[in-house]
């Protein structure tokens, strides 16, 4: 059963009860992340995070880590394209002290100043490493192409912008951003709702703050083709296509569409550039939306002398979609949707994943049964309307390789 | 927490292990075969993982697209993995498919190898190896085991090379295949929401008339060695270290005492290379394992730094490695608390339950309850360490780098 409620300084906070399990997992998302940084300090939210477990109140780093490890609790601090996110699970009899916790380092971080030099170490450690995961760095490179700034930033940051970062950023960051008004605590296991939002509001009632403005997204560039020269025994291909929103009627549509090219092992993709041509290991299309933009990206790592014909069979296919499902995959895809879902139930940590995600681009939660109503609802002809409304084409290309490709006219703008 | 392992073995040597829980949403099933890269001889250099590809490929009924297509129509979350020593195909299903995800399952381990899928299949494997080449740290973990291990079969590459999968022929996969994958040499598990009853009764008429043949496996001891060796690759952007020394065997009673002092030598979070070097920036990845393998075992450190920090960073490490004892009792007790969470975490889902279930039988031939393996961990005080390191006393590492050309 899900309960919510909302504190008295604007905070959400969702319960799950789930009664089969020991184990319980919190989310939080506050509203910020890689789009809020300046220009000149791009990734200093990646920094800040990483920050928030380096010690709060009166415990510094060693004495907080310890205080989470004691009690068994598994916790992430992480940073998404338009959020903050503090994840973390447990063992169910100490989600109390994982809330005291967690409070801790939302209202009183140290944020310490001389522990940012190591994080900014480690991190352009991370950047530099970049360049020895190709398939990575083609989708990075293609982000940053793509999406209109500052929705094309590097979940890794830029090395400039985290060599100008200093504390003053940091505290600006949490100042302005680090506020109630419009987060969500989302929790999911064996727990009771009264007591989580008791809890709730003993160690989270008192922060206080009212939201800053966030980036509005833009319009996304120009479709091109970006050919990008390096010398790697595969060569990787990234695509990238507009797609329906999150909140739109035609959402399952698209989400359909896709997977009846993308999915593994049983999409046109696989079939025909893997099972039926052995042109590569790994290939894939998958639909992300929010409720400002929706994309498909596809993504296929091949040897160079087979890329040319990888990319030609995959537009081949994005192409031949439209008017060719059957009823038998229609519904293979649909069952496929479901069955992850109803997989995802029996996890609180993708339950509170879920009921967060939910909430933040919604402001509800809906119901398995809903969600199961809208995939029965896709047909044979609203996929053919998505299509014809998404018809990837122009799309953006991507190849980080020893060659470039042939791209056809037409297809990438 | 509180559910009963259920075993029951056929005339043939199949053993079939279940562990009901009616609360879960869904179930697990899956085949663990004792075999992998360890079992295989000469030009066979990648055989176990082609052929669990190939267990998609198509049985004597199914084509590779029937196969494909009804895992997808069942809504299965099915795939198999292949590692040194086992070789492992499985699903998470809901449970009104559960029977039907049983036939497909077992029908998938007695292939077809057709000939045309073999050759189609080979060019996926040699992809699949031109992937891992692009990633320096997998080539490096390869390269090492290679040769620490030596002539000791636990060296063996799971992939195998470019030349060995390009050289390998259906007959040799084949004559593979009628080795190694005899009933009494794999293990059919399932947990979460299914019927006991129905999983063997079914079991009993699908794989009841599979022919049991005798397979063994060598199991010799390794003693380690001490040296060192630097590996260099054009256009690497950073530099590796991994350094081995003999460990505990899977089958080692000192596995609860190693795997703890590894946690608190190099876990993620809160450890001593944590501290020591990623707290510090100087490097941006450090973790200690104890690697538990069929009858031999090694204890590992991986860490990864700029080019120009790799020394200090592998001077620290050997300096943590080489005071296992420099802890305190808060230090342990911590390490407890973190493994016993993710013991509970990972047991509450029937997949997470279904790998320590059918890995467990396949190492030891026994199936522990989680109570049980969370009081034994409980249970390890700082004598058991210092027992487990008269045995294995992580003196002798050797040492392997992969830096920039």
């Amino acid at each position: 059963m899900i309960t919510t409620t909302r504190l008295s300084n604007g905070l959400t906070v969702i319960v799950e009860e789930m009664d089969h399990v020991e184990s319980a997992s919190y989310d939080v998302l506050i509203p910020g992340g890689l789009i809020v940084d300046d220009v000149a300090t791009t990734g200093a939210s990646l920094i800040f995070a990483d920050l928030l477990g380096r010690g709060a109140g009166d415990m510094d780093s060693r004495q907080l880590s310890a205080a989470f490890d004691s009690a068994g609790i598994r916790h992430g601090e992480g940073v998404g394209m338009d959020r903050f996110s503090l994840s973390g699970s447990l063992v169910a009899d100490k989600l109390r002290r994982a809330i005291e916790l967690l409070a801790l380092m939302i209202r009183e971080p140290s944020l310490p100043d001389d522990e940012i030099p190591s994080i900014q170490s480690v991190m352009l450690q991370d950047i530099a490493a970049l360049n020895d995961n190709p398939a990575r760095k083609s989708m990075v490179e293609l982000t940053k192409r793509y999406y209109p700034a500052p929705f094309n930033r590097s979940s890794l940051g830029e090395a400039e912008g985290i060599s100008a970062t200093t504390r003053t950023t940091i505290t600006d960051l949490y100042r302005r951003y680090f506020v109630p008004q419009r987060a969500i605590l989302s929790i999911a296991g064996k727990v009771r709702a009264s007591e989580v939002f008791d809890w709730a509001e003993q160690y989270l009632g008192g922060w206080m703050g009212s939201s800053a403005e966030l980036p509005r997204f833009g319009t996304i560039a120009p479709h091109r083709y970006y050919p990008l020269e390096v010398d790697s025994a595969q060569l990787q291909i990234v695509m990238a296509a507009p797609s329906v929103k999150f909140d739109e009627p035609a959402y399952y549509d698209g989400k359909v569409a896709v997977s009846l090219l993308g999915a593994s092992m049983f999409g046109r993709l696989f079939v025909e550039v893997r099972e039926k041509r052995g042109l590569c290991y790994s290939v894939y299309a998958r639909h992300g939306a929010t409720t400002s933009y929706g994309t498909i990206t596809a993504y296929v790592g091949t040897t160079p002398e087979r890329a040319q014909e990888s990319l030609d069979v995959m537009l081949r296919e994005f192409d031949g979609l439209r008017g060719s499902v059957t009823n038998e995959e229609l519904a293979r895809a649909k069952t496929n949707i479901k069955a992850t879902l109803v997989m995802g139930e029996e996890s609180p940590g993708s339950r509170a994943s879920s009921n967060a995600g939910d909430w933040w681009l919604l402001g509800r939660i809906r119901p398995l049964s809903e969600i199961a109503a809208a995939i029965d609802a896709v047909s044979l002809a609203s996929v053919d309307a998505f299509i014809e409304r998404y018809p990837f084409r122009p799309c953006s290309i991507l190849t980080l390789g020893r060659h470039a490709l042939e791209v056809p006219a037409g297809v990438a703008g | 927490m509180k559910s009963q392992v259920h075993k029951h073995t056929l005339a043939n040597g199949l053993t079939i292990l279940g562990e009901v829980n009616p609360s879960n949403v869904s179930a697990a099933i899956g085949f663990f075969v004792k075999t992998g890269a360890r079992d295989e001889v000469g030009v066979e250099s990648g055989v176990s993982h082609f052929l669990e590809h190939m267990m998609f490929k198509g049985t004597p009924t199914r084509s590779a697209i029937d196969i494909n297509f009804q895992l997808g129509n069942l809504g299965a979350q099915a795939n198999a993995f292949t590692s040194e020593e086992n070789t492992v195909y499985y699903a998470g299903i809901i449970p009104e498919h559960f029977s039907a995800m049983q036939e497909l399952l077992t029908d998938m381990i007695r292939p077809a190898l057709d000939p045309e899928e073999f050759a189609m299949e080979k060019k996926v494997i040699l992809e699949e190896i031109a992937l891992y080449q692009d990633r320096p740290h997998f080539f490096l973990f390869e390269r090492a085991f290679k040769d620490y291990f030596g002539e000791h079969p636990a060296g063996n590459s799971v992939l195998g090379s470019h030349d060995s999968v390009s050289a390998l022929t259906r007959e040799q996969m084949k004559a593979y295949f009628d080795r190694r994958y005899s009933p009494s040499n794999m293990v059919l598990a399932a947990t979460g929401n299914f019927s006991w009853e129905g999983f063997v009764a079914d079991a009993e008429k699908m794989c009841g008339g599979w022919e049991r043949y005798s397979v063994g496996r060598d199991t010799p001891p390794y003693s380690g060695k001490a040296v060192e060796h630097e590996f260099t690759r054009k256009n690497l952007s950073h530099a590796h270290a991994i350094l081995i020394a003999p460990g505990g065997a899977a089958q080692d009673e000192e596995r609860y005492a190693l795997s703890l002092l590894s946690t608190v030598m190099g876990d993620s979070s809160g450890s001593r290379m944590y501290w020591d070097l990623i707290h510090k920036g100087l490097a941006d990845s450090a973790s200690v394992d104890s690697d538990e393998r069929d009858g031999t075992g090694c204890f590992l450190a991986y860490v990864s730094s700029t080019p120009e920090q790799l020394d200090e960073v592998v001077k620290i490490a050997r300096g943590i490695l080489a005071t296992p004892l420099d802890f305190t009792e808060d230090d342990l007790e911590r390490a407890k608390s973190k493994i016993v969470s993710r013991i509970v975490l990972d047991g509450e889902l029937p997949m997470g339950r279904l790998m320590a279930l059918g890995l467990e039988w396949n190492y030891r031939r026994e199936t522990t309850p989680l109570s049980e393996v969370i009081r034994r961990v409980r249970a390890v005080g700082r004598p058991d360490i210092e027992r487990a390191l008269i045995r294995f006393p992580l003196s002798d590492w050797a040492e392997y780098r992969l830096m920039p050309e």
